[in-house]
């Protein structure tokens, strides 16, 4: 499923924190997925599944005691806008970069803000309270590009064009903005250098409805530009929206990568973890998963979702692998009745699993 | 300002039952805010039933949660007047008649800000038991509320800061429900929670309902989640 | 600019720290500077403590014999800091100034601390007219000079040690007001206090269990940061003559009875004094500094996944 033209490839990644006493916490274990320029990825889970992590791990932001493992290739990409290219040379080398093996120095002179935008889960926090949005976007602007100090103002203009924020707001303070408007702030700092792959950490937690709505659709319409974006959220209303695939993240792993419109739509997912997950939707059975996830310091040998599952067997005390989509030995098949908690009719497990 | 739409399913309100017993809780004509001359909650009337659960939606900045704090005499209206099974409210905050106060149990938004972090999970959850003299109670009463909403010894044991959201919201529920309040405000309880944990804390919140009779006031933008928890939805429009 | 590829230590099993390509600036930077001034700040207080400590004890010499005939040596194996205008042996009036220094200022931090918590926790608590009476009060008291108010307290008392804890007590309490009241205020908005106040917990049980607490790392960090203060502002009394009584050594008044001997080119009489003062006070701003970092809640909750 390795498409050719994937901008970020991640393969094997394992994050792990030393703590005191030789203790490990695995927050990251094998997770592997590309991502395509225009498409957007939504990494599901609850909180504390480890994917917050995942997001700190690509963008090199990761404590002094964590430890890495795995790969993430940052591809080159295509520039997005070719016609409006002549950015003066400050970074028109744009090699795959390996995210994890990078040094501080290349994480912060040529990835972050320049080939990586983060979208943060709070926008009003993520703005300085002391200066306007036109100062912090023209900071970014000179500091991200080498744009000479007489176009400066016609670059942030710039990009608060491409993010939708109104000119005539530019010279307000963040706290005289509402959410949608310094939401746009904050992803139009995130746009200033063009950057080809968007991290968007839980945009829409705490957000009304409209607000979601607003946001998702902004979010939606720079994936339709050729931007690629790796959504990290625990709403599954806010990810249907948007999600072109949609990965499931249970204790550290992905258990489930599967197209929205299968994951959302008819079939289904397969993994009897993210199964309960949509279940537990209030507009479908409303129904919790029973128990509690395992904790990321002491994870069970084999399958992490065993003790809650249903559907348990002797397999599962092995990790299951993340095969055709699932890691399950017993996936449902598409079409099984969408009963959760009770153990499936038709489940015969395919051939190999493993 | 205010608009009523009883839910196609539910019963309206009240009047059928209130001949009897009275309202869970009446907000008359409650205006509320916190700066002089920027009200945030204006001339808003709200009935719930006894045993009733109703949910109070709208977008943020709405002056919904000012008004769960009001409900909860947690904040001062500047108007209007709260009645709690009928009894107007005599005081806020501290100056609120403890029995009074402790008819409502609140649960917050955002665990982490509605936990003391110096507190474990089993002293967080019987700490009110504790404010009342009551401590004895703590470990019977704190462990059946722990088994009530799935934490286990070990979580117990934890600070808030060695948990997950989902683990230390159900404690702060655990903790609204210590005293056997009459009426729960759940304030946006599931926002920032996952599907699954946030049926779980439903389904506590309504089994404790089933099991006591208690009046919900369940505030929140989820249109969807409300409808399907609560049997009226009240909608507040409008901006200030 | 080509990006370079850095062969990242692999440390056993394929595991990479995260460390080992700079990791985050929050956890990396610094790091080593920081430890190195926790260490020499740590060795620097130890020594000063056991000296003030251990010399009386086991040099039980007189530290006010003069000696007429060895006044104004320099440095020297018999003085190591030299002597004094009236032949007294410097390194030990540095050691029981130092005492004197220290015993003041720690009582004194104590008794500012004990007062600004107090009045600071009461005006966050109580809030409204009581909390508009209390702050006033507070700027009353900060509009005068420190120095000025203190040495009127001096002034009304004979000289002695207590006037000179009570004059810097009572004129550094007002800033450890000013933070324990914001950090009340800031922790009384918070929803668990809500909560404690909807689960039925009285006025004294919010303040006793929940507000107190969490104040207290801020006050007991304030009381140590205040300690290089009331020693400096002591030193600064005795300097002007209105501290300790003359024959007691203090390392204000050491300093200022040795200004004339500095015109004449003696330098070790006003030197050593002056490293007393200054190196434990850096020592004891050091470690405070340390621990604030370490108590600053955002780098606690750096491991929260």
């Amino acid at each position: 499923m390795s498409a050719p033209s994937a901008l970020l490839s991640v393969t094997g990644l394992s994050v792990r924190f030393r703590m005191r006493g030789n203790r490990y916490i695995q927050a990251v274990s094998d997770v592997s997925f590309d991502l395509a320029a225009g498409e957007c990825l939504a990494l599901v889970g609850e909180s504390g599944c480890g994917k917050s992590v995942l997001a700190s791990a690509l963008l090199g932001l990761l404590p002094g005691n964590a430890q890495l493992r795995g790969g993430a290739l940052l591809g080159g990409g295509e520039q997005l806008h070719d016609g409006a290219q002549p950015e003066p040379g400050a970074f028109e080398a744009r090699d795959a970069v390996d995210l994890i093996g990078a040094d501080e120095r290349t994480m912060a002179g040529t990835v972050r803000g320049r080939r990586i935008g983060l979208i943060p889960q709070s926008p009003a926090a993520h703005l300085s309270p002391v200066r306007t949005v036109r100062a912090q976007l023209e900071e970014t602007v000179r500091e991200l590009t080498g744009t000479p100090r007489r176009e400066v103002r016609a670059a942030a203009l710039a990009a608060a064009g491409r993010a939708a924020f109104p000119a005539g707001h530019l010279d307000h303070y963040p706290h005289q903005l509402s959410g949608g408007l310094a939401q746009r702030a904050a992803t139009a700092l995130a746009l200033v250098a063009d950057a080809p792959l968007l991290i968007a950490d839980e945009p829409t937690t705490g957000l009304d409805r409209e607000l979601v709505e607003h946001t998702v659709t902004e979010l939606r319409r720079h994936v339709d530009d050729g931007r690629a974006l790796l959504m990290i959220t625990h709403d599954l209303a806010a990810a249907e929206r948007i999600a072109d695939r949609v990965a499931v993240m249970y204790a550290g792993r992905v258990v489930e990568l599967a197209p929205g419109r299968d994951f959302f739509g008819g079939p289904g997912p397969r993994h009897p973890y993210a199964h309960g997950l949509r279940a537990a939707l209030p507009e479908r059975d409303f129904v919790p998963i029973p128990g509690m996830p395992p904790e990321l310091g002491a994870l069970p040998a084999g399958c992490a979702f065993a003790p809650r599952c249903t559907r348990t067997e002797e397999a599962c005390a092995q990790t299951p692998e993340l095969v055709d989509g699932t890691a399950c030995h017993f996936p449902l098949t598409a079409g099984a009745p969408a009963v959760v908690g009770a153990p499936s009719t038709a489940a015969a497990p395919e051939g190999d699993d493993r | 300002m205010t608009g009523s739409t009883p839910a196609p399913a539910a019963a309206p309100g009240g009047p059928s039952r209130a001949a009897t017993t009275p309202p869970a809780l009446e907000l008359r004509r409650i205006t509320a805010g916190y700066q002089r001359g920027k009200p945030v909650v204006e001339d808003m009337t709200l009935t719930v039933g006894p045993g009733e659960a109703v949910a109070l939606f709208g977008p943020s900045g709405c002056g919904k949660s000012t008004l769960a704090r009001v409900a909860a005499l947690l904040h001062e209206p500047w108007a209007g007047s709260v009645l709690l099974d009928g009894e107007p409210a005599r005081g806020w905050r501290h100056r609120a008649p403890r029995a009074q106060r402790t008819k409502v149990g609140v649960v917050f938004q955002q665990p982490r800000l509605a936990a003391d972090p110096r507190l474990t999970l089993s002293r967080l959850i019987a700490e009110p038991l504790r404010a009342n003299g009551r401590g004895e109670e703590a470990a019977r009463r704190g462990g059946e509320l722990a088994e009530a909403v799935g934490l286990d010894a070990e979580l117990l044991a934890r600070r808030p800061h060695e948990v997950s959201d989902g683990q230390l919201q159900r404690a702060c529920l655990a903790r609204a429900l210590a005293l056997r309040p009459r009426l729960l405000v759940c304030d946006e309880m599931t926002a920032m929670l996952d599907a699954s944990t946030t049926a779980a804390l439903v389904a506590v919140v309504e089994a404790y309902r089933a099991e006591n009779g208690a009046a919900l006031l369940a505030v929140g933008h989820d249109r969807t989640l409300l409808e399907r928890w609560c049997d009226r939805t009240v909608e507040q429009g409008g901006h200030w | 600019m080509a990006v370079e590829e850095p062969t990242p230590m692999k440390t056993e099993d394929g595991w990479t720290s995260a460390r080992a390509h700079g990791a985050a600036r929050a956890a990396g930077t610094g790091r080593a500077a920081r430890t190195l001034r926790v260490r020499v700040s740590a060795v620097l207080l130890a020594a000063v403590v056991l000296a003030v400590l251990l010399v009386p004890p086991l040099f039980p010499v007189d530290q006010q014999a003069v000696e007429l005939t060895a006044k104004l040596r320099p440095p020297s194996w018999e003085h190591p800091f030299g002597t004094d205008s009236l032949g007294r042996d410097l390194l030990l009036r540095c050691v029981y100034g130092l005492r004197v220094s220290l015993l003041v200022g720690l009582v004194a931090a104590l008794v500012a601390t004990v007062l600004g918590t107090a009045v600071g926790a009461a005006a966050g608590a109580l809030g409204g007219r009581a909390d508009r009476l209390m702050m006033r009060l507070v700027d009353v008291f900060s509009a005068v000079p420190h120095l000025l108010l203190g040495i009127f307290i001096v002034a009304m008392f004979r000289p002695g040690v207590w006037p000179v804890v009570l004059s810097v007590g009572l004129t550094h309490w007002l800033s450890t007001a000013r933070i324990v009241r914001a950090e009340v205020l800031s922790l009384r908005s918070r929803p668990y206090i809500d909560a404690a106040i909807s689960g039925g917990a009285s006025r004294t049980r919010v303040a006793l269990r929940h507000l107190v607490p969490g104040v207290l790392p801020q006050a007991v960090l304030a009381a140590v940061l205040m300690v290089p203060h009331a020693i400096w502002h002591e030193s600064a009394l005795s300097f002007l003559g209105l501290g300790l009584p003359a024959h007691r050594a203090s390392l204000g008044g050491l300093t200022e009875a040795a200004r004339g001997s500095l015109l004449a080119g003696d330098w070790w009489p006003t030197l050593f004094p002056g490293l007393f003062i200054i190196i434990p006070t850096l020592a004891i701003a050091g470690l405070a500094g340390a621990w604030r970092e370490r108590i600053n809640p955002r780098r606690r909750s750096e491991l929260m996944l």
